[in-house]
């Protein structure tokens, strides 16, 4: 059984006509199943707990990033999240902006997610974990005052400029190949002298003085705090043009 | 003898790379090629290759089985392999390796100890099975 889950951003009048598109096509393709939308539900961790309890097969966030989030967020660690890895795929159809998370599989738009859909490319997804919240593409912060901490041995710049730790690649401009099944998180700082560093770690601790973390362009987080590894934790559909191997 | 184009086509695909903004203190390990641009104080150490760049400025002992050494150092390094000390290089330690070239302009301060024969070999076999072993 397929359950779609719509962000509640989705009720407003611009996303109607691509939304009456999308249901004609999914159900073209005979695709169709449950659909819940965020927007009139208060416990949205029991609603999505709830659909996986019932036996869903697929779980679709229709939406962003922040959408993909919450979705993950509602199921891992909690009991239901053994069955979930086991079990449940999960599959995204972006509608909107801030939608690196799905760029990131191979999934430009609604048209494309549905054929992605159909063909099932199943790919195990590493994930992030920042303190209690976890992430799909990257958490960042700008690198001045800030100080990374990986097994013995501390790194820090005194230039501005931009770190990244990337789990699954969102743009292809690092000229990094980040590789979302490795069990690795890749470290990448560019400053303003426009000099590359890169360095892979499955475990790292990150202090600034001046900033917070931002993870997956969505939510800060206070330092330090540690940024982990969690291996093989979700299963997604992705398309043939991801942007990994 | 040292050549920059066979140093660019090695580490092209290094898995890491220290920027020439970057600090990094402490014992830094790696396992694939290292390129280092930045500053590094502590000791510096991988199965496979090092590049330091002719800016970076290294308080450490370095040990890998090729060296590529381009900037300054201030310690000790063991090139199990080959040890390739450029132009620009200014190295206050004592060298070990299994073959070495210096280019004129290198400063060395430090003993130059050839490593053993059969060291030499031994690595040079560990390399060829590494190579011919196939990937999974």
């Amino acid at each position: 059984m397929h359950v779609y889950i719509y962000d509640d951003y989705l009720s407003k009048g611009k996303y109607h006509k691509t939304i009456n598109r999308l249901e004609i096509r999914l159900t073209d393709l005979g695709l169709n199943g449950k659909i819940i939308r965020l927007g009139g539900i208060k416990n949205i961790k029991g609603a999505i707990q709830n659909e996986i309890k019932l036996g869903a097969k697929t779980i679709i966030a229709v939406g962003n990033n922040q959408t993909v989030n919450k979705i993950i967020g509602a199921i891992i660690d909690t009991d239901l999240y053994g069955d979930f890895q086991k079990k449940t795929l999960l599959g995204i159809i972006p509608i909107g902006d801030d939608n690196s998370i799905a760029t990131s599989f191979g999934i430009k738009n609604e048209a494309e997610a549905c054929n992605i859909l159909l063909a099932r490319r199943i790919e195990k997804i590493d994930l992030g974990l920042v303190g209690k919240y976890y992430f799909l593409n990257q958490a960042s912060i700008q690198s001045s005052g800030t100080t990374i901490v990986i097994n013995n041995y501390s790194i820090e710049t005194g230039e501005k400029g931009e770190i990244k730790i990337i789990n699954l690649l969102s743009d292809n401009d690092t000229g990094i190949k980040s590789n979302p099944h490795d069990g690795l998180l890749d470290i990448y700082i560019k400053t303003r002298k426009k000099d590359k560093t890169c360095l892979t770690a499955k475990k790292l601790t990150i202090t600034s003085s001046e900033n917070r973390l931002l993870i997956d362009g969505v939510m800060e987080v206070e330092t330090p705090t540690d940024v982990e590894i969690m291996k093989d934790r979700v299963n997604v559909i992705v398309g043939k043009n991801r942007m990994f191997e | 003898m040292f050549s920059k184009d066979s140093k660019l086509e090695k580490f092209k695909d290094a898995e890491t790379i220290i920027g020439s903004s970057i600090r990094v203190k402490g014992n830094f390990q790696g396992q694939g090629n290292i390129i280092v641009e930045g500053a590094l104080e502590g000791s510096l150490k991988t199965d496979a290759s090092i590049y330091i760049g002719n800016q970076a400025k290294i308080v450490a002992n370095t040990e890998a089985k090729d060296v590529i050494v381009n900037g300054e150092i201030h310690g000790n390094i063991k090139a199990k392999n080959y040890l390739a000390i450029g132009g620009t290089a200014k190295i206050f330690g004592d060298l070990q390796y299994g073959e070495i070239s210096i280019e004129r302009g290198a400063v060395i301060n430090g003993q130059l100890l050839m490593l053993p024969e059969d060291h030499k070999r031994g690595e040079k076999i560990k390399t060829e099975e590494k190579e011919n072993t196939p990937e999974k």
